[in-house]
């Protein structure tokens, strides 16, 4: 009897720890398929900060930043996708009239580089078409900003130096690039003002095709509204093709709280399958013959 | 509850933000978006999950039976992220009925509106995936 008992307690403790043990690691799992379901290196779009999130730091832009078709909530901007020219001088209108637009023209029609090649957008196009995020990072004498579309950097100097004036001038001069020279102040303690000149012009303005030169001086400001908002308006000065300063727009970018990005590039392989697969063959371009059906 | 319908708000929101620059990146114009064409027991060839956007690629007979090879796109791989896609929504060898606003060209391309899989479960573009061709996140139209 004494055995049968002491027998039945052993059995009854077993029971207890094995099923106490079994709870623990369902518990453990179902913590583990939470953690995977939500993956600290993956960036979901709606994931939001909430509120404006407080003041904004004094003189602070760090961080990454959700912009305008990222899915993130952020609030919509003025002008900055198709925006509206001043008046061109003759010869804006006549490199105007060169560009196709893929907006008005389509895949088969454009001869948008970027569009049919992956060709960088270049500056200023990359602060105003696919800029779904970026990140701002300073050093001592520079402050970078990271676009997430293409994995694009821009260098801006803040130590003091004016921009270049030598830019394709002479067999001395500096080469146009791709984002051109920038340099950056604070204008007050929550507006960073960066200047840019030196742009290769083989690049456009805006996703609607307008050109800029050279010597276009592009002025974005970024002024940071709270913790948790951004807003960037930039203004474009280029004399040569435009009787007055072209306001390229007003965009809006929302603090992501994880700090993570999404990947998303144009990838000249599956540009050319996509052309070759669909665009193409989908056709338009209003100034082409009838098609047939 | 509240969470829920908080998280579906904050969800259209995010939708209405990425729809916005995506439809404006090739336009519909070359499609006819008056009346989609239904491709029924359509086999998926191939899902290419790539840049600018996506292309579904399937076989589907005709009136007269015969197999005729389409190609659709959709929207971005992250716009269309946003509404549940993946890289592995759609295998080849998969039988659906497929919806498809065709190219003005008159080619067997066109810009992709719905699937209806096997289960009776359906998946919509995220520019062009309402019954009248709208966005599929709201009812506003096109």
């Amino acid at each position: 009897m004494g055995n049968r008992f002491t027998r039945a307690m052993v059995g009854l403790a077993a029971a207890l720890v094995l099923s106490s043990v079994a709870m623990a690691q369902t518990d453990q799992s179902q913590a583990k398929q939470g953690n995977e379901a939500r993956s600290q290196w993956k960036y979901y779009p709606t994931d939001r900060a909430v509120g404006d999130g407080g003041p904004a730091p004094r003189r602070d832009l760090t961080g990454t930043w959700a912009g305008p078709g990222s899915g993130a909530a952020v609030p919509k901007g003025t002008n900055a996708q198709t925006p509206t020219a001043p008046p061109l001088t003759p010869m804006g209108q006549q490199l105007y009239a060169m560009n196709k637009p893929i907006g008005k023209y389509s895949p088969a029609g454009t001869n948008d580089p970027h569009s049919r090649y992956c060709d960088p957008f270049g500056f200023p196009q990359n602060m105003t078409n696919e800029i779904r995020g970026m990140t701002i990072t300073t050093l001592p004498n520079r402050t970078f900003i990271l676009i997430q579309y293409m994995n694009v950097w821009r260098e801006i100097w803040t130590d003091g130096r004016a921009l270049p004036t030598d830019v394709a001038s002479g067999k001395d001069g500096l080469d146009p690039r791709y984002n051109g020279y920038s340099v950056g102040h604070w204008d007050d303690d929550y507006t960073f003002v960066v200047d840019t000149t030196g742009l290769d012009d083989s690049t456009w303005a805006t996703k609607n095709g307008y050109p800029h030169s050279i010597d276009a001086h592009v002025q974005e400001r970024y002024h940071r509204d709270a913790k948790n908002d951004l807003t960037l308006t930039i203004t474009m000065d280029d004399p040569k093709l435009y009787t007055k300063p072209f306001f390229l727009g007003e965009e809006h970018f929302r603090w992501i709280p994880k700090q993570q990005l999404d990947d998303f590039t144009c990838i000249p392989s599956q540009v050319q399958q996509y052309l070759k697969e669909m665009g193409d063959p989908a056709g338009f371009d209003p100034n082409a013959p009838p098609q047939r059906r | 509850m509240k969470m829920k319908v908080l998280m579906l708000v904050v969800s259209i929101a995010g939708l209405l933000a990425i729809s916005s620059s995506a439809i404006a990146h090739h336009g519909a114009a070359a499609y006819d978006m008056s009346k989609p064409i239904v491709l029924k027991d359509a086999v998926i060839t191939q899902f290419a999950w790539i840049n600018p956007h996506p292309l579904i690629k399937a076989d589907s007979k005709n009136e007269k039976g015969n197999v005729q090879h389409w190609t659709m796109e959709m929207g971005s791989t992250p716009a269309s992220q946003l509404i549940g896609w993946t890289r592995n929504t759609l295998k080849p060898g998969d039988v659906v009925t497929l919806y498809v606003w065709q190219a003005k060209s008159g080619l067997t391309v066109g810009r992709f509106n719905k699937v209806v899989f096997a289960d009776g479960k359906v998946m919509r573009d995220t520019q062009t995936g309402a019954d009248n061709g709208g966005r599929a996140d709201t009812e506003v139209g096109r």
